[in-house]
C-alpha cells in the first residue's frame, strides 16, 4: 500500500500529539536527556505512545484514537502523571509552551535517529533552532475527498487555534512581544505554508507525484504546513498550535476542532480559493502577534474583526453540533476564556514580570504542565471553569 | 646605608608572589600535559605541585604552604558552596532509592575500609579515620573535571549528588573522631563529647545564618548576574574567615550554605551562578598546594596496606551503587561507569584531618602514610577515570576538552 492511501478513519474521531520540553530542575534550561526518559517510558504502562523528537531535549506524547473529548482529556491526564511521575525522578521537570525562553539553540544535541540526522544534515542550524514545542491535532475523515475539503475550510479558522493555544512569548532570552514566537522559527522551513489550491484527493495526488519528480519531497512528511492531510491516518492534521501550558488547554483545542470540523462537514460552506490563501498569512500573524486581540480580515465578507468576536460567532453557531458531539463544555469553556481570563503568553509575562527572571518563567511552565499539587491557585488561572 | 632602600636578596616572598606563582605554574604545567598527553588539567595542576613542593625541587617549602592556606581555605569553600548546590533535596522526595544509594555508598565504604584496615593491625582509630577520609569523593576534582568536558546528564547529577552527601558524611565523622584523638592523648571525656557537637552546631547555624543575609541582599540587590556574583564571593569568602576564626568546621558550613541555597529559596531570590574564570583561579591553587602535599613514600612503607584501602574502597562504592541502581533507576551499564566516577579521594577531607594528626608526632606519621600514599596515587589518576566514566557515558560535550582522548 503506497503511502498517499488515505486510510479512512472513523469518522470526526480526534488524537493529539504534544511536544513537550524536559527540564534540568536546577538550571532550567533545557535538558538534553530524553533518551533516558523514553527508555524508562518505554517500561511503563503508558496509554498512547511517547516518542523522541529532533533533540534530545523533547519528546512527543502521542494520544491514541478517541472519539469523544472527555476520553480524550483522562487520557491526556493520564499520561501527563505518569510522564510528571518518571521526569521528577531523574530530577528532570516538563514543560508546556511553545518555545524554551532562555535556551541556547547551538546547545541543542540531535536524538540519534536516521530521520533525525538526516533532517539536521540537510537543514543545519534549522533543525537545532526547531527546538520548538507544537501541539498536532488530528481529526479522522471518511475520504480523501473530505481532506481537502476540510483542509481549506478549516483554515480560515486557524487563527482561533493560534490564539487559544499561544504559549510562547519568549525566545532566545527575549520578550518577542509575540502571543505565539513559535511559528515565526517554522516559518523558515522552504516547505512550511499551506497546502496547494487543489480541490480533491486525486488532484492532490497529481500535485503530490509532480513534487517527488522534482526531487522536492520524498514523503508527507517534508511538507511542514499549517495543516495537512495525513493519509497514512487518514486525518486531517492541525499545526499551528504552541504546545499549551496544560494538558486540559491541548483537549480543549481537540474538541473545538472537532466540533468545528462536524460542523463544517455537516454544513460544507464554502471555503473560496484563492480568497481564502489571500489574507491567510495575514491573518495567522495577527494571531501570533497580538492573540485574541488580533485584528482578522475575512476573505468572503471583507470585514475586519476582532478574533476574540470572530471566536465568539463560531462558538455561538456551533452550539447545536457541540449538543451532538457532547463537546458543549468546550464551548463553555472556551467562551468563559473570552470573557477576560489572562492568555496563557500573559501569564507567563506576569511571571517574568514579579520575578525578574526567565528560569521563573521556565518554573511557572513546568508547574502547569506537571501540574504540581501545591501550585494548583496559579493553574486556576490557565484552567478557568476546568479546577472546579 | 645609601642602599637601605632596596630589598633583602632574595626579596621575601609574600603571598601574593606565592599566589600569582602558583596560578602560572599550574595553568602551564596543566596545559602542558593536556596537550603533550591529551590528560586533564587537574593532574597537570596536582603533578605541577608536586614537582615543586617538598616532596622534589622544594620551591614551595612547608612554610610557604602554611602561607597558602588561606587562598587554599577560599578555594574550598567556593567548590562546597557550588557542590552543596548541585544537591537537589526534592529530588530524594521523588526517589528515594536514591538517597538508599547515597547513604549506603558511605557507609559501605566506611565500613568495608575500617574492616579491612583492622586485619592489616591499624589501631581502631586509625582505622576509622582512614575509612573516614575514603568515604569522599574529592568534591574539586569531580566539578573540575565535569567543567572542562562540560558534562551533564544523569551519570553528572548522581555524581555530584553522591558526591555531596559523602564528603557530608566523611566531615562529620571526622569531626567525630578527632576529639577522640585529643582524649588518647590529654583531653578529658567531657570535651570529647562537647567539642563535636560544637562544631557540628556551630557549622550548621554559621551556614544557615549566613545564607538568610544572602537571601536578603540579593532580594535588595535584584536578579542581575554581576551583583549576585559579588554578593555570593563576599558571603561564602566571609564565611570560610568566621569558621576558621570560630574553629568551625569550613566544610560543613560552606557545604551548608550551598544545599541552603538551592532548596530553601523558595521564592529564588538567588541566581544559580557558576563560578566561572573566578572559581578556577582559586582551583588551581588548591590543586598546585594539594600536589604540593603530596608524597609517595607511604608507598614503600604501607604498600600493601594503600593497594588495598583503594581496591576495598572501590568495590564498596560500586556495590552499593548496583544494589540501588535500578531502585533509582539509574539507567542499565552505568552502575560502573558512577562508581569510578566517583574514585577521585578528596584533597579537602585530608586537609580536615591533617591539620589536627600532626599535632601528635606519636600518632601522625601512620595515617599519613597511609592516606597520603592513597590520596597521592588518587590524585594523579583518578581525574582521568573520572573524565573517561563521563566520557563513555556519553554527557561530554562534543566541543568539551579531552573530547579526543
Amino acid at each position: 500500500m503506497s503511502e498517499m492511501t488515505f486510510n479512512a478513519s472513523p469518522k470526526l474521531s480526534i488524537g493529539v500529539e504534544l511536544e513537550l520540553q524536559i527540564i534540568k530542575a536546577r538550571e532550567l534550561d533545557l535538558s538534553r536527556d530524553a533518551e533516558v526518559l523514553l527508555a524508562r517510558l518505554q517500561r511503563m504502562e503508558v496509554p498512547g505512545a511517547v516518542k523522541p523528537e529532533i533533540t534530545q531535549s523533547m519528546i512527543e506524547l502521542n494520544t491514541s484514537v478517541h472519539d469523544r473529548y472527555d476520553t480524550l482529556l483522562a487520557e491526556l491526564q493520564q499520561m501527563r502523571d505518569i510522564i510528571a511521575r518518571e521526569a521528577l525522578r531523574l530530577n528532570l521537570l516538563i514543560a508546556g509552551g511553545g518555545t524554551h525562553p532562555f535556551h541556547r539553540w547551538s546547545e541543542r544535541r540531535i536524538f540519534p535517529d536516521e530521520r533525525f540526522n538526516f533532517v539536521a544534515q540537510r537543514y543545519g542550524f534549522m533543525a537545532k533552532q526547531f527546538t520548538v514545542f507544537g501541539q498536532h491535532i488530528h481529526i479522522g475523515c471518511a475520504d480523501g475527498d473530505a481532506a481537502i475539503y476540510l483542509t481549506h475550510a478549516f483554515t480560515r479558522y486557524l487563527p482561533h487555534f493560534i490564539a487559544l493555544a499561544a504559549a510562547s512569548p519568549f525566545y532566545q532570552g527575549e520578550d518577542t512581544l509575540f502571543h505565539s514566537s513559535r511559528l515565526a522559527v517554522v516559518d523558515a522551513f522552504p516547505l512550511s505554508g499551506h497546502m496547494p489550491e487543489v480541490e480533491t484527493w486525486g488532484q492532490f495526488i497529481d500535485y503530490f507525484d509532480g513534487m517527488v519528480q522534482l526531487g522536492i519531497v520524498a514523503s508527507m512528511k517534508d511538507f511542514y504546513w499549517d495543516i495537512r492531510p495525513k493519509p497514512e491516518y487518514g486525518t486531517i492534521e492541525i499545526r499551528v498550535c504552541d504546545t499549551p501550558l496544560t494538558v486540559e488547554r491541548a483537549a480543549l483545542l481537540a474538541g473545538y476542532a472537532q466540533t468545528l470540523a462536524y460542523h463544517l462537514l455537516a454544513q460544507r460552506p464554502p471555503a473560496p480559493l484563492p480568497a481564502t490563501y489571500q489574507v491567510n498569512r495575514f491573518n495567522r500573524f495577527e494571531a501570533c502577534r497580538f492573540g485574541c486581540d488580533a485584528q482578522l480580515v475575512d476573505a468572503q465578507s471583507r470585514q475586519r474583526s476582532s478574533l476574540r468576536d470572530d471566536l465568539a460567532g463560531t462558538i455561538a453557531m456551533l452550539h447545536e453540533d457541540a449538543a451532538a458531539l457532547g463537546t458543549t463544555a468546550v464551548l463553555a469553556e472556551i467562551d468563559a476564556l473570552l470573557r477576560g481570563a489572562p492568555a496563557q503568553s500573559e501569564l507567563l509575562r506576569q511571571r517574568f514580570k514579579q520575578r525578574q527572571s526567565l528560569a521563573d518563567v521556565v518554573q511557572a511552565q513546568a508547574d502547569y504542565w506537571m501540574a504540581v499539587p501545591s501550585k494548583q491557585e496559579d493553574r486556576k488561572a490557565v484552567l478557568g471553569t476546568h479546577s472546579s | 646605608m645609601e642602599f637601605a632602600f632596596l630589598p633583602s636578596f632574595p626579596p621575601e616572598l609574600n603571598q601574593a608572589i606565592l599566589f600569582g606563582l602558583m596560578l602560572l605554574a599550574g595553568i602551564c604545567g596543566g596545559e602542558l600535559l593536556r596537550r603533550g598527553v591529551g590528560l586533564p588539567r587537574v593532574t597537570g595542576y596536582v603533578l605541577t605541585g608536586l614537582l615543586l613542593g617538598p616532596s622534589a625541587l622544594n620551591l614551595i617549602s612547608a612554610d610557604l604552604m602554611a602561607n597558602a592556606r588561606p587562598i587554599v581555605d577560599v578555594a574550598i569553600g567556593l567548590v562546597l558552596y557550588e557542590l552543596g548546590h548541585r544537591l537537589d533535596l526534592s529530588w530524594f522526595r521523588h526517589n528515594a532509592w536514591l538517597l538508599a544509594m547515597a547513604v549506603a555508598e558511605s557507609l559501605l565504604t566506611f565500613g568495608a575500609i575500617f574492616a579491612a584496615m583492622y586485619y592489616f593491625d591499624y589501631s581502631p582509630l586509625v582505622c576509622a579515620l582512614a575509612a573516614a577520609m575514603g568515604v569522599a569523593t574529592s568534591p574539586a576534582i569531580v566539578l573540575l573535571v565535569s567543567h572542562e568536558l562540560r558534562t551533564e546528564g544523569q551519570l553528572t547529577e548522581r555524581l555530584m549528588s553522591l558526591t555531596a552527601i559523602n564528603t557530608a558524611v566523611a566531615a562529620i565523622l571526622i569531626i567525630v573522631l578527632l576529639p577522640w584523638l585529643h582524649m588518647e592523648h590529654s583531653a578529658t571525656a567531657m570535651s570529647t563529647l562537647l567539642h563535636p557537637v560544637y562544631v557540628l552546631a556551630g557549622s550548621l547555624l554559621l551556614g544557615f545564618a549566613i545564607h538568610r543575609g544572602v537571601v536578603e541582599l540579593a532580594r535588595w540587590l535584584g536578579k542581575r548576574e554581576d551583583r549576585q556574583y559579588i554578593l555570593l564571593i563576599g558571603a561564602i569568602v566571609l564565611a570560610v574567615g568566621l569558621a576558621r576564626a570560630l574553629q568551625l568546621s569550613v566544610v560543613l558550613a560552606l557545604l551548608a550554605m550551598g544545599v541552603l541555597a538551592r532548596n530553601q529559596d523558595a521564592k529564588r531570590a538567588l541566581l544559580a551562578l557558576q563560578f566561572g574564570y573566578g572559581g578556577q583561579l582559586f582551583l588551581v591553587v588548591l590543586f598546585v598546594f594539594a600536589g604540593a602535599s603530596l608524597n609517595f613514600s607511604g608507598w614503600r612503607e604501607a604498600g600493601t596496606a594503600i593497594a588495598v584501602f583503594l581496591v576495598v574502597r572501590f568495590v564498596a562504592k560500586a556495590l552499593a551503587i548496583s544494589i540501588f541502581s535500578t531502585a533509582s533507576a539509574l539507567r542499565l551499564g552505568s552502575a560502573l561507569p558512577l562508581a569510578a566516577a566517583l574514585l577521585p579521594m578528596s584533597e579537602i577531607a585530608w586537609l580536615m584531618m591533617h591539620d589536627t594528626v600532626t599535632i601528635y608526632p606519636d600518632f601522625g606519621p601512620e595515617l599519613t602514610s597511609l592516606l597520603l600514599g592513597a590520596l597521592a596515587l588518587s590524585e594523579l589518576v583518578a581525574p582521568i577515570v573520572t573524565g573517561l566514566a563521563l566520557r563513555r557515558s556519553d554527557e561530554a560535550h562534543p566541543e568539551g576538552e579531552l573530547s579526543r582522548v
